[in-house]
């Protein structure tokens, strides 16, 4: 077994420049407001450095954005490195706050050998703009440490790993600091003298513990590990340091996430239907938009735009401090075939669900309608109308036992309020209903009326006579 | 002739009072052959604006575009309702012939939504027809709407109110529509392109409701209440 280590030293610094359009100097304090943990580049320039107070630092650098540390946070962003790592090798584990570890032995076949799958990890990492350091060992401890020391190699070869980790000082061997101190005061120095000790002496004279990390580095003694599954889910955050007011400040980072969710799907060999957008204020509640397209979609430039669209017709309420995206509606993709068996070709069907989302987007899910019939004798229940939908299945045929029926149906019977001029057909007695409460007991006739409309009236129960409807 | 004036020319788009010339307009039949006639024997045209203008629904005017709606929903396009004044009912649609699948009713709540999704519509490929009631319109509304629907190549139907057959508009076709005293639709074509406008025709209309023509009886008898109400 060969185990990749990839130890991120300021991964939340970079996950928040990232989505920032602006450069300038940032830091990361740690939880309590007090103390620098991460400074970026910019900041480091101007003599920022991690340690140093944040007054210190804000007298240096007065424009300095400051974003405090967030531990739950932390385990999210980190969560989101596993899963584009877990498109590359299959056994993960998560070592929070900050390292990721993978099972890289049994993947060199696959990528041509342990170079090339130590590039391909390194350009994903490039593409996503981090900044990790990666170690490789013989076990997990002794990749671990190696990454931390930022000593990696591209090497399987045991002897060099094998040196490498005796030249190691203690204090970078992650022992306590009881027994790290005890191990000094023997007068050892670096990890290679501890190995030269027998075990024996070893457990006896400082604690079994330490035997059992000394071992579990050198790999004597088994170290298993739990490997991580990903989720059925997508979810990305983007976090700001300063509030965003304008929705179209959400689109840029917004580009980025969406860019990630198609290369996601793409992965995943499926397409999605409907999105949540979570935008937290720092007062308010959070708002929640969903955004659905009409049919299975997958990129990244047909969801801005659909968020896009959303923006425009739903102003921010308050500034955001930060945006989520996730989906969790999955949806096979199908096979690109150029055309059907309606023939009806693929691309039609995409302009198809491309206008319908573009319309229901802007206008509400509501206001797209399509009309069916249904089975029942009274006309106001005859029909219903459902959302839009693809479908591909032929008309049926069999119309001609329906019976006579005007194309417009009013809304709600009108009272009729002249005398016809005319009597053509009637009556046709509708009576029904008394199974729902919604009784129906009507004659109707075909009548037009003096200014030549062609009208569907009837005379309820009650001798009132109404208008339902026009032939049109 | 310069090759600009020529295409100008023969698209119709100049109208010359003392030719009649055929257009090359791209156009769908619309299924009467009398009212095919009258339009130069092309129809609806594609890919700009048509105007029917009537007082009153209930006339015939959905029956005038029925032909059109049956071949269209059979070959897969799509037909739009815009902000129909009623219910189309889907019933009789359905016994018409007309593939339900194929029609999508939008109703639109602003001004400038309504505007936006007709110009959607229109330049969408799917799109086979568009039946729109706009209600008020101001003129340079009308003239983006042309523009809008040259862009694509479907029919888009305005229902406006007679009242406007004065006010000139820039849509390619303009019906006025009225109710003739046998149910038929008198047609009345305001303006259209390549030719003189002024055709008149009448379409019997008295099919929609099964009215196999018999003189009817035009005196107010049996089942009329001595009260109105």
């Amino acid at each position: 077994m060969l185990w990749l280590y990839l130890h991120f030293p300021h991964l939340l610094l970079d996950h928040i420049r990232r989505t920032r359009e602006e450069t300038g100097a940032l830091v990361i304090v740690e939880g309590s407001g007090q103390k620098v943990i991460q400074a970026c580049p910019e900041a480091r320039d101007q003599g920022v450095h991690g340690g140093m107070r944040l007054k210190t630092a804000i007298s240096l650098v007065p424009e300095l954005g400051t974003v405090r540390a967030d531990q739950q946070q932390e385990a999210r962003i980190l969560e989101d490195q596993a899963r584009w790592l877990y498109r590359y090798a299959a056994h993960i584990v998560l070592v929070p706050p900050d390292g990721l570890m993978a099972e890289i032995g049994s993947l060199q076949r696959l990528y041509g050998g342990l170079p090339a799958a130590w590039q391909t990890v390194e350009q994903a990492l490039d593409e996503r703009q981090l900044i990790a350091w990666p170690g490789l060992g013989h076990t997990p401890l002794a990749a671990r440490l190696i990454a931390r020391a930022g000593k990696g190699e591209c090497t399987d070869d045991k002897g060099h790993i094998q040196r490498t980790l005796g030249q190691m000082p203690l204090l970078a061997a992650e022992f306590d600091a009881r027994t790290c101190t005890r191990l000094q005061r023997l007068g050892l120095n670096t990890l290679g003298e501890v190995f030269a000790l027998p075990a024996a002496e070893l457990a006896r004279r400082l604690s079994p513990e330490t035997l059992a990390r000394v071992q579990k580095i050198q790999g004597t003694r088994p170290d298993p590990q739990a490997p991580w599954q990903p989720p059925h889910h997508f979810r990305q955050q983007a976090d700001f340091v300063q509030e965003i007011e304008q929705s179209q400040g959400l689109l840029f980072p917004l580009q980025r996430i969406l860019a990630e969710l198609e290369e996601d799907l793409c992965w995943r060999q499926q397409e999605t239907d409907s999105l949540l957008l979570v935008l937290q204020h720092r007062h308010e509640e959070p708002s929640r938009l969903r955004i659905r397209t009409s049919g299975p979609e997958h990129r990244a430039e047909a969801f801005l735009n659909l968020v896009r669209l959303r923006f425009e017709q739903h102003p921010l309420r308050a500034p955001v401090m930060s945006l989520q995206l996730s989906v969790k509606r999955f949806l096979g993709r199908e096979a690109d075939t150029g055309q059907d068996l309606l023939g009806e070709s693929q691309d039609l069907n995409e302009a198809w669900h491309t206008l319908m989302s573009r319309l229901q987007a802007r206008l509400g899910d509501q206001a797209l309608q399509q009309l069916s019939p249904q089975a029942d004798h009274r006309p106001e229940r005859a029909w219903t109308a459902s959302g839009v939908q693809r479908n591909n299945r032929p008309a049926a045929t069999m119309n001609d036992q329906l019976p006579r029926r005007p194309l417009w149906l009013l809304q709600g019977p009108q009272p009729l309020t002249e005398a016809p001029t005319a009597w053509f057909a009637g009556p046709e007695r509708i009576s029904g209903g008394w199974w729902d409460g919604q009784r129906v007991h009507r004659d109707y006739y075909i009548a037009q009326l003096h200014n030549g409309q062609l009208a569907w009236v009837f005379r309820d129960v009650r001798d009132g006579w109404f208008v339902h409807g026009w032939f049109g | 002739m310069s090759e600009l004036l020529n295409t100008l020319m023969q698209d119709a788009r100049v109208w010359q009072g003392h030719k009649h010339q055929q257009t090359t307009q791209p156009a769908e039949p619309t299924g009467y052959q009398v009212l095919d006639n009258q339009l130069g024997g092309i129809g609806w045209p594609r890919g700009a604006l048509s105007e029917c203008l009537l007082d009153a629904p209930g006339i015939g005017e959905l029956h005038l575009l029925l032909p059109l709606m049956q071949r269209l929903s059979h070959n897969g396009k799509t037909i739009f309702w815009l902000n129909p004044p009623h219910t189309p009912y889907a019933p009789a649609l359905a016994r018409e012939g007309v593939n339900l699948d194929q029609v999508v009713m939008i109703h639109t709540e602003e001004a400038g939504d309504f505007l936006w999704t007709l110009e959607n519509c229109l330049r969408s490929p799917v799109t086979g027809l568009v039946m729109a009631w706009p209600g008020k319109l101001a003129s340079r509304d009308i003239r983006r709407l042309q523009l809008a629907a040259e862009a694509g190549s479907n029919v888009c139907v305005l229902f406006r109110e007679r009242r406007y057959a004065e006010q000139n508009s820039p849509a390619a076709l303009r019906l006025e529509l009225e109710p003739g005293d046998n149910q038929e639709l008198k047609i009345n074509i305001v303006k259209r392109r390549g030719s003189w406008p002024g055709q008149r025709c009448a379409l019997a209309m008295a099919h929609r409701a099964d009215l196999a023509f018999r003189e009817a009886p035009r005196v107010v008898q049996g089942p009329w209440p001595t009260s109105t109400r």
